[in-house]
């Protein structure tokens, strides 16, 4: 999606992974259950609206397919949504996919195109040339020889780093998610609430009108149908190392604003909740780039939440990078070297 | 011969050549078949599959139960409203 992304590049890379998820739908044989219904910001208040009014003035100056929604527009498309929400604005390009059906359909189909995958082997160590640049990676079954490494371990980037000596300022992020039964279908397309993006950013010259608790954990609905006609509630955010254990007091949380903007969901079913980690970069920019002084070793992580939008184009940059090709988009955003101190 | 059509997963209505077919594109634990083909997604969250599921697995991948790993439990037991749990109704 490019609905929760800053102005400017961030915007720009996102619309090329949108575009590239297009191709990857036609030429994969594996069904990943891509829809394009667009997305939904909803407001709340007048300063919201505001706010969000400056910001689709801006993406649409650069071209991108935003529009606000008033009141009576926004109702009588998402008839669930509470009464007193003042408008919106929809995002229409963005898209939604099943993400395992991704990982597993990329993964058989660079299998077709003679990719060799070995799953269950852990990487125990990466040796290093005379000169410094990579020459094997050491799994618990054996030696593998190899001029280029890719680290895409996410959250657990930083610790692939350490065996070639550098520090990847990776933290995980932890986001919990209550899934709803499969029931009538509450919204069209993926709506969230417009405090999101504050959330997300940690914007500290707006507050909205909210419990301490949802505070605290950064909690701000995100609705996602699913294509099995449940759907899934989000987001909160917690620094919690990589504790993947849900707690009640986010649970509550997620709960209580869902119903703030679906009043309808207080006699829908839960039926589980579960807890991901997001691999999260301090200046919420992924590190899609080479290692200058390693050479040959590669980073493609730390895109906290977007790691499934952003997949298809930092695949792409990557294999640019390696094959010595000129990369499609600017990446000096993405540098691992904008990290070193001056 | 075993009916490839015989639902395992009553809730998601997977079948049993399904998740043989998951097995073959490498799903080695009940979460791995879970991801690919949904079966202990449903209303019941594998109550009444997963045992069947592993019981599957073990037969193909030629393992005993203490080789497979259990799909980690999660909140709540039972389904719960989002009334009651947004605090909102008793």
């Amino acid at each position: 999606m490019i609905a929760d992304k800053q102005p400017g590049f961030d915007t720009q890379l996102a619309y090329r992974s949108q575009q590239l998820f297009k191709e990857i739908v036609n030429d994969i044989d594996y069904n990943i259950e891509y829809t394009q219904k667009g997305s939904i910001y909803l407001i709340e208040s007048e300063q919201e609206w505001e706010v969000a009014e400056n910001y689709v003035k801006q993406q649409v100056a650069d071209g991108f397919p935003m529009r606000m929604m008033d009141r009576k527009e926004i109702h009588d498309d998402e008839p669930h949504i509470a009464d007193d929400i003042i408008g919106g604005v929809e995002i229409e390009c963005d898209a939604a996919c099943d993400p395992m059906a991704m990982a597993y359909g990329l993964a058989l189909a660079a299998q077709k195109n003679g990719a060799e995958i070995l799953t269950f082997h852990a990487v125990k160590d990466i040796k290093l040339d005379e000169k410094g640049a990579v020459k094997s990676v050491v799994t618990d079954q054996g030696e593998i020889l190899t001029k280029a490494v890719v680290n895409c371990a996410g959250v657990w980037a930083p610790h692939v780093g350490k065996m070639v000596g550098i520090d990847i300022p990776i933290l995980p992020r932890q986001g919990q998610i209550l899934v709803a039964e499969s029931t009538i279908p509450v919204g069209k397309r993926k709506i969230v609430e417009f405090g999101y993006m504050m959330a997300k950013f940690g914007s500290s010259d707006y507050k909205r009108n909210v419990s301490p608790e949802i505070e605290k954990y950064g909690i701000a609905m995100v609705f996602e149908p699913t294509s099995h006609n449940n759907f899934l509630i989000g987001s909160s955010r917690a620094m919690v190392g990589y504790d993947t254990r849900v707690s009640i007091e986010i649970m509550r949380g997620l709960a209580e604003r869902a119903i703030r903007f679906f009043p309808i969901m207080k006699n829908i079913n839960v039926i589980r909740a579960y807890a991901g980690l997001r691999p999260y970069c301090p200046d919420h920019f992924p590190i899609v780039s080479p290692v200058e002084e390693v050479p040959g070793f590669y980073i493609a992580a730390g895109h906290e939440g977007d790691g499934i939008g952003l997949g298809p184009v930092t695949g792409k940059l990557i294999s640019q990078m390696i094959t010595g090709e000129e990369t499609e988009l600017p990446v000096e955003r993405m540098s691992f070297a904008r990290f070193k101190k001056n | 011969m075993e009916d490839k059509d015989m639902i395992i997963c009553r809730c998601e209505e997977v079948t049993l050549g399904e998740i043989l077919q998951a097995i073959k594109d490498g799903a080695r634990d009940v979460t791995g078949v879970k991801r690919r083909t949904r079966a202990g997604m449903g209303s019941c969250q594998g109550s009444s599959c997963e045992r069947l599921v592993e019981g599957i697995l073990r037969r193909e991948l030629k393992k005993t139960q203490a080789d497979l790993k259990p799909d980690p439990a999660r909140p709540p037991v039972m389904p719960i409203t989002f009334g009651v749990l947004g605090g909102d109704q008793d």
